[in-house]
């Protein structure tokens, strides 16, 4: 049987790079919940039997605050090159999406330095391995944020027609949204309540 | 995509798409030329951007994955049965354990969620009119990593791996079971690339005077759907990227412990209630579809299959059943997961009903009425409210029945449902899907032998439950049970008949459909020097 096919739309609506973007960010979004969750049921776990999560002293909270800066930082200028992509502002966007990767670069190499600050062997314990497991997820998430904010930014402002393709930077930018949202709950519940 | 590609795309879905769309259109000569024909028709399927072609691929692939699956689920009810020991048939306990638990995640990763989603990549967009899928190209993606994911998880799996095994593991092992991990996990997100292209088909590029809950049931029920799965399979990744971790940064501590089942008790969760109805979600919207469709439109209120669907697709969001969110006993004796399970019924069993007074206020006669997709659609539904009667069951604490095999009753009651439904919509929409009706008979086998094997599955599995003295998921200690066995791998085996008439019968379908493609190709140029003057 043949469905009765509609007439195709003469003005299809504008959002679907929004609305895609949105869903595939959920998507990202509740795999990280889903690590997290795990995260804090062991350590609950483990403190209700008297377990020492971390030792003493070996997760430091500066560095992981000076990333939390960073990243706040970076709302901005991811917020600063969409709307020079929507302006077709070529200079201001090449500065913002610079200054926003140099942003994620930062946290990255933050991380590096709390890897072997704290020095952790993954197999050390359950702690240590959910603590690689976790920080290591959104590293790659922001990894992935910095290369689709890129090729989504130099896309606009190269192209022809940035207008619409500005759409993709919005989206590459909700994800970044996401992303810091992730770590503000990494910082809260790995560094601040350890 | 190739010039030779139907330009349909939707400019603003995907600006490349649009580039696409703005191409010349085939020549005939190019349609209908021989000698490089295979190799265009190839590269067409390798670079389309036309999500109908997508959708198309996907419900080829996943039926012969369906194959696969139908005859690993025969050779694991064989191995159940007293005519040979569980660790001859496949060579060693652990080997049957992987065969076990890789029938499971097939059928659900493999066969029905992209059966169900390349139905609904074809007849969607067509529903709801749109002119194209939402992101072709990452619809386009979704099928090969699928198909990708999909080889990797089945051949690691051959290969020694697998989701944990029950005595001890090589190095080798190992590692072949951290490709499995792998394998799935790119199933699964590519499975969510597809959702999000289908999803927002629905949520952004419909017609501008159709509103959301104005689509028809099956574009509805596929948009709760994919909502669900997003909301819940992102979970399981999460738990894959904790286990890979664990078993890759050796010595194991705690998630990625292979030597024992412990992997797959982490992963169990998504083949068990309530995520076990993910499957089922798209059944719904097939079946009000399909009643509205034989007994004519403006039967019934449109909106009440819309939150019925609604209602059971929350039901099925079931991330948070998963055990490290909390102890599992805790969390399987609890109010939560207890209500769920109770309250699962109460959409199917509304959905009865509502369709039993459309059927009523029709005023046809039986023999009208035995049209074989009604009848497809109302067994569908009855495996489906057995299952969840079945999960009712299970999760009242007095039958003592969440760690024995009435788990696999409602895995496969809902599994057989929502096989049958696929059926039922791909004959349905065969046209579409093909190009040519499926044969009735090929049609109304594998809807019998479906029905009838899923019927034999939930009933086996579900006594076996009850009989059982102590916990045993893989109902291996039933020894002497022997009708129950038997029964079990009856049911099986007309579940790979059914599945083996069906894949023939879309076969058939499908070269019928190309042959009435390329007379048309070689008719419309004949036709055309004709009419020239």
């Amino acid at each position: 049987m043949r469905t009765a096919a509609l007439p195709a739309p003469v003005v299809t609506r504008p959002r679907t790079v929004a609305v895609g973007s949105l869903l595939a960010t959920g998507a990202a979004f509740m795999a990280f919940a889903g690590l997290v969750a795990i995260y804090v049921q062991q350590r609950q776990q483990a403190r209700a039997t008297g377990q020492e999560w971390f030792p003493e002293g070996s997760v430091e909270l500066g560095p992981a605050g000076m990333m939390m800066m960073t990243l706040a930082l970076s709302v901005v200028t991811v917020q600063w090159a969409v709307q020079a992509a929507r302006n077709e502002d070529r200079p201001h966007g090449f500065v913002a999406l610079a200054v926003t990767l140099l942003f994620g670069a930062a946290v990255v190499n933050q991380f590096w330095f709390v890897y072997s600050d704290t020095a952790f062997a993954i197999d050390a314990g359950t702690a240590q391995l959910l603590f690689y497991a976790v920080t290591g997820s959104f590293v790659a998430m922001l990894v992935a944020g910095s290369a689709m904010l890129t090729v989504t930014t130099i896309r606009a402002l190269m192209g022809s027609s940035g207008r619409d393709l500005a759409q993709g930077v919005q989206a590459a930018a909700v994800y970044w949204h996401m992303c810091v949202f992730c770590y503000f709950i990494v910082w809260y519940v790995v560094f601040i309540n350890k | 995509m190739t010039l030779t590609e139907p330009a349909t795309a939707d400019p603003l879905a995907d600006p490349d798409a649009g580039a696409a769309a703005a191409s010349p259109a085939p020549s005939a000569d190019s349609a209908t030329s021989t000698p490089d024909s295979a190799a265009q028709v190839l590269a067409q399927r390798i670079v389309t951007s036309d999500g109908a072609a997508v959708g198309r691929l996907f419900v080829a692939v996943s039926l012969l994955w369906g194959l696969f699956a139908a005859v690993l689920a025969a050779l694991v009810a064989f191995g159940r049965s007293d005519a040979v020991e569980p660790a001859e048939l496949f060579s060693g306990l652990n080997a049957y354990f992987r065969m076990w638990t890789l029938y499971r995640m097939s059928l659900l990763l493999l066969v029905l969620l992209p059966l169900l989603l390349g139905v609904a990549m074809v007849v969607v967009p067509r529903q709801v009119g749109a002119s194209n899928l939402a992101f072709p190209r990452a619809a386009l993606a979704s099928f090969w990593s699928w198909l990708i994911g999909s080889v990797i998880m089945v051949v690691s799996v051959l290969a020694g791996g697998g989701w944990g095994a029950l005595d001890g593991v090589t190095r080798n092992e190992g590692d072949a079971m951290a490709l499995t991990l792998l394998g799935t996990a790119v199933v699964i997100v590519a499975l969510l690339m597809g959702a999000v292209s289908l999803a927002t088909t629905i949520i952004a590029l419909r017609g501008p005077d159709v509103r959301l809950l104005d689509v028809p049931p099956f574009a509805w029920s596929m948009l709760v759907a994919s909502a669900a799965w997003l909301f819940t399979l992102p979970i399981a990744v999460a738990n894959i990227v904790v286990i890979y971790a664990d078993l890759r940064g050796r010595p194991a501590v705690a998630f990625g412990r292979a030597e024992g089942p412990d992997i797959w008790l982490q992963l169990d969760w998504l083949l068990e209630q309530p995520a076990v109805y993910l499957m089922a979600v798209p059944l719904l919207g097939v079946v009000a579809e399909v009643v509205r469709g034989v007994l004519g439109a403006g039967v019934g209120r449109p909106e009440v299959p819309a939150v019925i669907v609604g209602l059971f697709g929350l039901l099925a969001v079931g991330g948070w059943s998963q055990d490290y969110f909390t102890a599992p006993q805790d969390l399987r004796d609890g109010l939560v997961y207890v209500a769920f399970g109770l309250a699962a019924v109460v959409p199917v069993a509304a959905l009865a009903g509502f369709v039993g007074l459309q059927v009523a206020q029709s005023r046809r006669s039986v023999p009208q009425l035995l049209d074989l997709r009604i009848i497809g659609a109302a067994a569908a539904l009855a495996l489906l409210a057995a299952a969840t009667l079945a999960g009712a069951l299970r999760v009242v604490e007095p039958f003592d029945l969440l760690e024995s095999a009435a788990t696999w009753a409602v895995f496969h009651g809902v599994a057989a449902a929502a096989l049958l439904g696929a059926f039922v919509a791909l004959v349905h929409w065969s046209d579409e899907l093909f190009g040519a009706p499926v044969s009735q008979r090929a049609a109304a086998a594998s809807v019998a032998l479906v029905g009838a094997g899923g019927a034999a599955l939930l009933l086996s599995d579900l006594l076996s439950g009850f009989i059982a003295d102590e916990p045993d998921l893989m109902a291996l200690a039933l020894d002497g049970k022997v009708f129950l066995n038997v029964v079990n791998f009856v049911g099986a085996g007309l579940l790979l008949a059914g599945v083996a008439v069906a894949t023939a019968g879309v076969a058939q379908a499908t070269r019928a459909g190309t042959g009435t493609a390329e007379a048309s190709a070689v008719a419309q140029p004949a036709a055309e020097q004709i009419a020239a003057p």
